[in-house]
């Protein structure tokens, strides 16, 4: 997202003359070439492969639009999108909310503010096996560290990863902890950028806390606020590892998440045509997303 | 004395608000940081201590028996797995992405400015949705459970063409100019001039994409159809009480133990490089 608002820096070939470095295709095609073959030609294929009946074995059959007009009866394909919906309307605020606090506090040169950048940070860069292992642990009904704590307060033991009503939010939880660090990194470079002066002769006005960080800091973050916002409903639109992980979809379903349905749909059932219409439904959810995200944020600068 | 109080808060340039704000948030980063002390703690304990009414943090007694039992399975063989596929990605993808990333900000040739645009825009495609296809692909022509499926897709991560390309914009160009007085070709320049320059972007996109290619996931997990092809997250993935049955057999210890070695590298990786992780990421949007 931010890499759009940079494209222009290099200043695009003008209509001087210039003489053609030959040797910069052959430097950008070692990567290019890659690139194309295993990023973009599979979407390509993938189109192809949506209109196709297509299990491992054997040849493709060509069906049309079967696959799509299934899909959109299919009720468990309703379920995986319905899914998908809660979990970013749980996951996408809390990361937010809870990374500009926690990027806010780190920003203050308290003592051991260092220390605090790492925790918060650290649970971003270890693999979904860590977060989902560590947390259907902690979350499990009997043993688990949650529970223990949340029995102090009165409550009765939770079953976050094995009820119909629960598992979604158990889930949550782990994401949370995952994603957070991207979004806290982001909103603490954004912060920093905020000249120190600015801040101070608000608090030389008189402007306590809270109107320094409404009137100041706020109107700085807003594009930052949006694209942590957007990356992190794109990134839950694609909510998979740690759903397979902690309880492969279930029960019944409850914590499915579309990226699930589409594995459990090729790698399960072997319906590779279908699976592959899925995905191209889920991609055109991400594009709008991403669209429209762009719309509004041309339409406020 | 709540003048004294207050000059020093001043000299720090804090408040009095911050007096409970920094315990809170200090307390709140111990918090956040409980699931890995939970995680090793679990790891060390006998398996009969771990299901326990009356939470330890400290366990009583320890034992190094679960993490003797992870290697019951073939671990060594995933993290051989993972290590030469995290690797060679890796490498490749900075590499490449160092050369393209310089003949995007230093060359000029027709077609320069759309290439760099069709790598932006191929950002909006999340690798999910190209993996069905893509793994039939491979299928087709043989190379399912192999390294090449492990290693090949990964190379095409535009994050290493976007650093290195936002690097040498600003790269000085007297530099290049002396070296092609000297009658440097441009592959002379890159390697021996451009390049050893550029470490900072190179460590920046070597730790961001080497933690993503440890971490990855879903295409390990489709493209691996025999165990001793998988790596290493994909193969401790078993030992979850829903997706596999090994939990059920040994208990969360050793499941906690495999998790523990799964998490160090990045872990490692992470302390002794934080401020390349967090420069690079605040650079741009990653994708993950």
């Amino acid at each position: 997202m931010t890499m759009a608002a940079n494209m222009d820096a290099s200043g695009a070939l003008g209509a001087e003359r210039y003489e053609t470095d030959r040797a910069g295709y052959l430097l950008v095609a070692f990567f290019a070439i890659p690139f194309f073959l295993f990023n973009i030609l599979p979407v390509l294929f993938g189109v192809y492969v949506s209109f196709t009946r297509w299990s491992i074995v054997g040849s493709p059959k060509w069906v049309g639009l079967e696959n799509f007009s299934k899909a959109f009866s299919d009720q468990w394909v309703a379920v995986a999108f319905r899914n998908v919906f809660l979990y970013g309307l749980v996951i996408v605020p809390c990361v937010t909310g809870l990374g500009l606090l926690f990027a806010l506090f780190v920003n203050k040169r308290y003592p051991l503010s260092g220390l605090a950048r790492t925790l918060f940070f650290a649970p971003t860069v270890v693999s979904a096996t860590v977060i989902g292992l560590v947390w259907v642990w902690m979350l499990d009904t009997q043993y688990g560290l949650v529970n223990y704590y949340l029995s102090f307060l009165g409550f009765d033991d939770i079953p976050w990863l094995t009820s119909t009503r629960w598992s979604l939010i158990g889930v949550s939880i782990a994401s949370v902890w995952w994603d957070l660090g991207l979004a806290f990194v982001l909103f603490l470079a954004a912060l920093q950028d905020i000249p120190g002066e600015i801040i101070d002769a608000a608090r030389v006005d008189g402007a306590n806390r809270w109107q320094r960080f409404k009137h100041v800091i706020l109107p700085h973050l807003r594009p930052v606020i949006s694209m942590v916002v957007t990356l992190q409903l794109i990134s839950t639109l694609r909510i998979f590892s740690q759903v397979y992980v902690m309880t492969n979809g279930g029960p019944a379903s409850s914590s499915s998440s579309p990226i699930h349905y589409i594995y459990n749909l090729a790698i399960v059932r072997n319906l590779f045509g279908y699976a592959a219409a899925v995905s191209l439904l889920l991609f055109a959810l991400i594009l709008a997303i991403t669209v429209v995200q762009r719309f509004l944020l041309r339409e406020r600068a | 004395m709540t003048a004294w109080l207050d000059q020093k808060l001043e000299a720090r340039g804090l408040e009095r608000a911050d007096l409970f704000i920094w315990p809170l948030g200090m307390a709140v980063a111990a918090l956040w940081a409980l699931p890995f002390v939970w995680m090793v703690s679990t790891s060390f304990k006998f398996p009969g201590d771990v299901m326990t009414k009356d939470i330890e943090w400290l366990p009583h007694r320890i034992t190094l028996n679960n993490y003797i039992k992870v290697f019951d399975y073939p671990v060594i063989r995933w993290g051989f797995n993972s290590v030469v596929q995290a690797t060679v990605s890796t490498f490749l993808c900075v590499l490449f992405g160092a050369m393209a990333g310089y003949a995007l900000a230093r060359m000029r040739f027709p077609g320069r400015d759309t290439l760099f645009y069709v790598f932006l825009a191929s950002l909006m495609i999340p690798t999910e949705v190209s993996v069905i296809p893509l793994l039939l692909g491979f299928v087709k022509i043989g190379w399912a459970s192999s390294y090449q499926a492990l290693i090949l897709p990964s190379i095409g991560n535009v994050f290493s063409v976007y650093i290195f390309r936002q690097f040498f914009l600003s790269f000085p160009k007297e530099l290049e100019e002396a070296a092609k007085m000297d009658g440097a070709g441009p592959f002379n320049l890159f390697f021996r001039i451009a390049l050893p320059l550029a470490r900072a972007p190179a460590i920046a996109a070597s730790v961001i994409i080497f933690t993503l290619n440890w971490n990855n996931f879903l295409w390990p997990l489709l493209v691996t159809f025999d165990e001793s092809m998988k790596t290493l997250p994909v193969g401790i993935a078993a030992f979850t009480p829903v997706v596999g049955t090994q939990t059920q057999i040994e208990g969360y210890s050793v499941a906690m133990a495999a998790v523990t070695i799964l998490s160090i590298p990045s872990l490692l990786l992470f302390c002794f490089l934080q401020r390349y992780f967090i420069q690079g990421l605040s650079q741009g949007s990653v994708k993950q």
